[in-house]
């Protein structure tokens, strides 16, 4: 069995999976075993995705929950990771930083234009423009909601649909992404690390 | 015409090819007109198959080379490596590629470096 020792990408940083199970390396194409795939020792990734493009996130995260990223992927079985996202509707977190840098004498409304900075991004003008539709199934069923009103309503589905629609279908990988609204999400125990987005234009541009 | 009785010969056809689908599941190993039928979708997805193989196994060697290959550096592909292959007449076929990218990575990366001088 040959050792994978590191390489010199930022997977380095990242802890290394088990090397993969051989036998006849090259008579063979490496299919994974049982042990390759277990649930159990799977990467779990967080992500923040306050004030990040949508799209440019959602593509990255997809590619990691498919597994795509790795060496070993495999289109039959499900070797990819888990991954979070979370992102903060809190505009209480941007006035504590801007009266500690300004000075306690800033007002509230020096902020209005930034409280829509702490939910995930999209450029242009499509928090206005940009629809959602669903159709309930019934004649003249169909209900169309714009970006900035499915934000308020539910925000963690405009990320999940994102995401689901760059999955593969079926709802296998698709509940290896979990989003929660706030800084906080009930998955601790995990020990998740930090994703790295290699896309340098999915930060908000200001 | 005298009378003839047809025997066992159509139950010695017809075990032959229960035989065949002997672990199919339910219904399609237990009944004969059933088994007839699913043995032919058998026979003919092996056929169609055996020619998408080649195929599906090309594409897998390909995205396992190109996941491998983006961890390089900015702007380097699978086109590139294999341009770069064949413009040095390096004979490695993918499925060795694939190999070694899932075995030894740092190997890949060595031939790449070399190739691309």
């Amino acid at each position: 069995m040959i050792f994978p020792f590191p390489s010199p990408s930022p997977s380095l940083f990242l802890p290394l999976p088990l090397p993969p199970s051989f036998s006849d390396i090259w008579n063979n194409t490496w299919y994974p075993k049982a042990k390759d795939h277990i649930n159990t020792e799977k990467t779990w990734y967080v992500v923040d995705a306050t004030d990040k493009i949508l799209g440019r996130l959602a593509s990255t995260i997809a590619v990691h929950i498919h597994g795509k990223n790795l060496a070993t992927y495999t289109p039959t079985i499900d070797m990819g990771a888990f991954v979070i996202v979370f992102y903060c509707m809190n505009k209480f977190s941007l006035l504590e930083t801007c009266s500690y840098w300004y000075g306690s004498g800033f007002f509230l409304s020096n902020l209005t234009q930034y409280v829509n900075a702490e939910k995930v991004a999209a450029s242009g003008k499509k928090r206005t423009q940009k629809l959602y539709r669903r159709h309930s199934g019934r004649p003249g069923g169909m209900k169309v909601e714009t970006f900035n009103q499915l934000q308020q309503r539910i925000p963690e589905r405009i990320i999940e649909h994102a995401i689901r629609g760059m999955l593969p279908k079926g709802r296998a990988l698709f509940n290896h992404l979990k989003v929660y609204k706030g800084p906080d999400h009930p998955h601790n125990a995990q020990k998740s690390i930090e994703l790295l987005i290699r896309d340098k234009r999915v930060q908000k541009q200001r | 015409m005298t009378r003839i009785k047809r025997g066992y010969i159509a139950r010695r056809r017809r075990k032959k090819i229960s035989l065949f689908a002997s672990s199919f599941r339910g219904a399609h190993s237990r009944l004969t007109r059933t088994i007839t039928q699913q043995r032919i979708r058998a026979l003919v997805s092996a056929h169609r198959d055996r020619d998408r193989k080649k195929r599906d196994f090309r594409r897998l060697w390909i995205t396992r080379i190109n996941t491998v290959i983006y961890g390089v550096g900015v702007s380097y592909s699978y086109s590139r490596l294999i341009h770069n292959l064949y413009k040095k007449q390096l004979l490695l076929n993918r499925k060795i590629l694939a190999q070694i990218a899932i075995s030894n990575r740092n190997c890949l990366y060595m031939i790449s470096n070399e190739i691309r001088k």
